[in-house]
């Protein structure tokens, strides 16, 4: 008699529903769905939540920003005001202005703009790049296994920093799609090898077998039936690599060879400031500030994931 | 074990054999390269014939790559193309302040993380443990180039607590006791950057691993055995967390290239890492070509180490 | 002090949980004189470990709290103690060993130092004295090439050797005590044996009294002087063992004996348990704990029954308020029986008939 019939036969006494709902407790707790679980655990974590409203009101601050408050020209210097540069705090200029008299404001938000565009974009190529090696090395094993980790074992030998300044001084315009594409590049393998590694354990369990006996092919086996399972971890990854391009990105720009002038991104902005720290220190602090909160965030969010897809999650 | 460490020998030369490979690959494939040296204006077709032919920039690029690594391995890596000193003699110049700086931040940083993570482990769940990780947090979060350019902008220039650069102020004639005093003034500040940002991570991983430790079943028995706290905390425990850690400080110490140059290049210390950033200003190739050698050999030696460390520090390993 | 050297007076040890206060140990008395051995016994968590672990004081506080009653050592009551006394008893008057000897042990510190550590605590021995001294315990212990194990790591130990290891640490400072916590119950049966006969040896050859907690009754039946019997964090029976063993009265250890199997019992016939489960310590019932799962029982056993010698044998006391050995109450308890035992049939058959119903 499965549960279904006995849901029909159940008993009115009430000393029999006892006995009753002890045989059958899952009748009587409420089924939540797994994503739902997650989301509930993720929420309960507050330092994610504070990080990830931060992103929130940082997103719509730098996109819609320009638009809101009209302060929507990084390049405009202001005629009418006679102090121009280095001018503090106003109400024509919220964040003052730069040494030439633009507004700090309308930099400010045009550089975030840059900033987190490269960083979202650089890690959505690497996660589609290297989730798709790293499944199908992590699948068939073997030798395209063996060629993905020699390759990205050489590669990963050098320092990165120094295989990025070198590239980027010879292959960058200094507009964000090649800094996009430059990051991209190395941010990939990371991302593959975690990858690899999940697929070499699922490969193992028994809902593999079970899909292969009744014929399920490779390329739909990989991605409907293994993918989904290693999601997990992608999306964690996926989170902290958006925080590491950023850094990257910052740090590129701020050498001269990432985003580059009259481009606006924060690392820049702090590059430019810094030469001029004696006479206007606020031309570092907001730019580098603001890169600091965003990488907070960005990793406060990716911990309350890895939390919450955690099921074996222990007291800190 | 003495088999693992040849094993693991034995993996790492295929590895940098074929790093030299790509980077050398890599420097020839660079627009403006090795030849763009030729674009002289001054020179005559003549002079630049005998120019490359000197350069060896005739030969097919892997001859040139048997070349280069045959002579790379005995130390030889050529000459300078900006001031035709030997490679080896301007990286040789260049490395004492790097070490200067790395080797002090890597003890600081290390002892500092071992307190700091040991007693949060010990106040795990109070205001010392909250705010500790609350610290390290942000200091995982804080890009070493941005902690660098607030510290420089904080106490150098704001402040006046520190110099902002270089590792000695000119101008002024010292006697040896000044110079020496001098001197350490401008290392504290990279110094203490560097060091911080490695104090952020270690420190939490030091003290999850205390705290895995102490719950081992072999600290009860300690206890029972009447061992007192301190001891306990310094015989028992730390041997045994402690461990982890220094494979991580290991693997870490080989990335050091990246760091040396972004803090090098912040605080304008004259060593390894602003070596780099002036060569690629200047496209003096063959002492780029040999820094990206020579990091990722420092790279693999650590990775090397870091597992050979682990294998003697834990006696399960090292006597199997 | 009188003959006692240990007087375990109504020990209560309780844990703060979120969902409430475990009562562990509630209210256990026992005694131990030199160079006695006993035995607790009881199923899974019933309180003997923690009994244990209280007697050391090495309940982590919290979420444990020593909620009452007293702990007599030598006179002494270790609860009251500061705790840099205290950690003069422990490995000094007191040795204790673990049920796990895989995980007991330092991975990192050669076997003979960590024999030797509690020697230079207690005994102030110097480092060549306490290396001597541990050398000769490994060889008491039954450990072979003496010279050469002392240096060793316990990772090259198997399981047995181990827990000769940590019989060694145990009594290296000549403790009047002994406790071992399950001391066979990781390991292999053959080598079982060889752990009891080697902790009995010692402790006769130095006069060690013995608290040996196990749930195993075939282990007690060899080593034990005494046997006290301990049911959801309270002690039910206390006996000389083989009076134990031949009159047990109290119900939970009628049951506890039956439970083991006999050589003699029929090949084919079923395992005799008891029904039920321990009660919740977190919201334990009033009166006998034992009640729910007990067919000797009455209205009068909703009050606690206290520890009582039997009238005419002070040697052997129980905590029940029946004579199981009245036949009217015997009558009593095996009408309950079969009630029970056809409630049960019944249940099974009106089961199986309406699945026969809609199958």
């Amino acid at each position: 008699m499965d549960i279904s019939e006995r849901i029909n036969t159940t008993p009115t006494r009430e000393d029999e529903l006892d006995s009753f709902l002890e045989l059958t407790p899952a009748l009587v707790q409420k089924r939540r769905s797994q994503g739902r679980i997650i989301l509930d655990r993720f929420l309960r974590n507050k330092a994610a939540i504070v990080g990830a409203v931060f992103l929130i009101v940082l997103t719509i601050f730098c996109f819609l920003g320009p638009w809101l408050t009209g302060h929507n020209n990084p390049n405009a210097i202001d005629v009418t005001n006679a102090a121009a540069s280095f001018a503090g705090p106003s109400l024509a200029h919220p964040f003052g202005t730069d040494d030439v008299g633009r507004d700090e404001l309308a930099r400010v938000m045009a550089g975030g703009q840059v900033s987190l565009l490269v960083g979202l974009t650089s890690m959505l190529m690497a996660i589609f790049i290297g989730v798709t090696l790293g499944a199908i090395a992590g699948y068939y094993g073997g030798i395209v296994d063996n060629l993905l980790m020699r390759f990205t074992d050489v590669v990963l030998s050098v320092p990165l920093y120094l295989l990025l300044f070198v590239l980027s001084a010879s292959f960058s315009d200094g507009t964000p799609r090649s800094v996009i594409i430059l990051i991209a590049v190395f941010g990939w393998m990371y991302a593959a090898r975690l990858v690899r590694g999940e697929f070499l354990a699922l490969k193992e369990r028994e809902f593999v077998l079970a899909a292969r006996t009744i014929g399920v092919r490779d390329f739909r086996m990989m991605f409907r039936h293994m993918l989904p399972n290693a999601i997990g971890p992608i999306v964690v990854n996926a989170t902290l690599l958006v925080s590491t391009n950023i850094i990257l990105e910052s740090v590129l720009s701020y050498f001269g060879f990432g985003i580059k002038p009259p481009g606006a991104s924060w690392g820049n902005l702090v590059s430019t400031g810094q030469g001029l720290v004696d006479v206007d220190p606020k031309l570092v602090f907001i730019p580098g500030l603001l890169i600091f909160f965003t990488v907070l965030s960005l990793n406060l969010v990716g911990d309350g994931l890895r939390d919450a897809l955690d099921p074996y999650m222990t007291e800190r | 074990m003495g088999r693992y460490i040849i094993r693991r020998l034995l993996q790492a030369i295929p590895l940098l054999f074929f790093v030299s490979i790509g980077m050398f690959a890599l420097i020839h494939l660079l627009p403006g390269g090795p030849e763009a040296v030729l674009f002289n204006p001054h020179l005559t077709a003549a002079g630049r014939a005998a120019l490359r032919a000197r350069l060896g920039l005739d030969d097919p690029v892997p001859i040139q790559y048997l070349k280069w690594i045959s002579s790379a391995l005995t130390g030889n890596f050529g000459f300078s193309f900006v001031t035709n000193e030997p490679v080896i003699t301007i990286l040789g110049r260049r490395f004492p302040p790097t070490l200067e700086l790395f080797a002090s931040a890597l003890v600081l940083a290390l002892i500092l993380a071992i307190v700091i993570g040991v007693v949060s482990a010990v106040r795990q769940g109070t205001l010392t443990d909250y705010a500790l990780t609350t610290i390290s947090y942000f200091g995982i979060a804080m890009p070493i180039f941005l902690l660098g350019v607030f510290a420089q902008d904080i106490f150098a220039v704001q402040l006046h607590w520190l110099p902002a650069s270089g590792t000695a102020t000119l101008g002024y004639s010292f006697s040896p006791v000044e110079a020496f005093f001098d001197h350490f003034e401008h290392l504290l500040l990279p110094m203490l950057v560097l060091a911080a940002s490695f104090i952020a991570g270690w420190n939490r991983y030091m003290r999850s691993s205390m705290i895995e430790t102490v719950k081992q079943d072999y600290m009860r028995t300690a206890r029972a055995k009447g061992v007192g706290t301190v001891s306990m905390l310094f015989r028992h425990a730390l041997r045994n967390a402690v461990i982890p850690l220094i494979t991580v400080v290991a693997l870490d110490f080989g990335a050091v290239a990246g760091g040396a140059t972004i803090t090098e290049g912040v605080f304008a210390w004259p060593g390894m890492g602003s070596l780099f950033l002036d060569s690629l200003d200047r496209r003096d190739y063959p002492v780029l070509l040999a820094m990206l050698m020579l990091s990722a050999a420092f790279v693999i030696a650590f990775n090397l180490i870091a597992d050979i460390l682990y294998g003697v520090m834990d006696p399960r390993i090292r006597y199997s | 002090m009188g003959e006692y050297l240990l007087e375990v007076q109504d020990l209560k040890t309780y844990f703060k949980t979120k969902a409430g206060r475990v009562r562990a140990v509630d209210g256990v008395n026992f005694a131990v004189k030199p160079g006695e051995k006993i035995a607790i016994v009881g199923e899974s968590g019933c309180g003997k470990s923690v009994t244990a672990l209280s007697i050391m004081r090495l309940v982590a506080q919290p979420p444990g709290e020593y909620a009452g009653g007293s702990i007599y050592f030598e006179g002494q009551d270790l609860l009251e103690l500061p705790e840099s006394a205290m950690r003069k008893v422990r490995g000094g008057k007191i040795g204790m060993i673990f049920q796990d000897p895989m995980t007991c042990l330092n991975p990192t510190m050669t076997v003979g130092k960590q024999i030797a550590e509690g020697l230079r605590i207690h005994l102030k021995l110097s480092e060549s004295e306490a290396r001597k001294r541990a050398m000769a315990l490994l060889d008491q212990v039954g450990i072979p090439a003496v010279s050469e194990r002392i240096d060793s790591y316990p990772h090259q130990f198997s399981g047995g050797m181990r827990q000769r290891v940590m019989i060694a640490i145990a009594l290296a400072c000549n403790p009047k005590l002994l406790i071992a916590d399950e001391p066979t119950t990781a390991l292999d049966v053959t080598v079982q044996a060889q752990i009891l006969e080697l902790i009995s040896a010692v402790c006769n050859e130095f006069g060690t009294a013995l608290i040996l907690i196990t749930h195993d009754l075939g282990v007690v039946a060899g080593v034990a002087d005494r046997v006290v019997v301990m049911y959801a964090g309270r002690v039910v029976e206390e006996a000389p063992t083989e009076e134990l063993f031949k009159n047990p009265r109290m119900p939970y250890t009628i049951g506890l004996l039956e439970s083991v199997p006999r050589l003699d019992d029929r090949v084919h016939g079923e395992l005799k348990t008891i029904e039920g489960a321990p009660p919740d310590l977190l919201n334990p019932p009033s009166g006998c704990y034992f009640m729910p799962r007990c067919f000797f029982a009455r209205s009068i056993c909703r009050t606690r029954p206290p520890l009582e010698p039997l009238p005419g044998n002070p040697t052997h006391r129980k905590a029940c308020w029946v004579d199981v050995t009245d036949p009217a109450e015997q009558a009593y308890a095996e009408r309950r029986r079969q009630r029970r035992a056809e409630a049960q049939r019944a249940t099974i058959e009106a089961a199986a008939s309406s699945q026969a119903h809609t199958s």
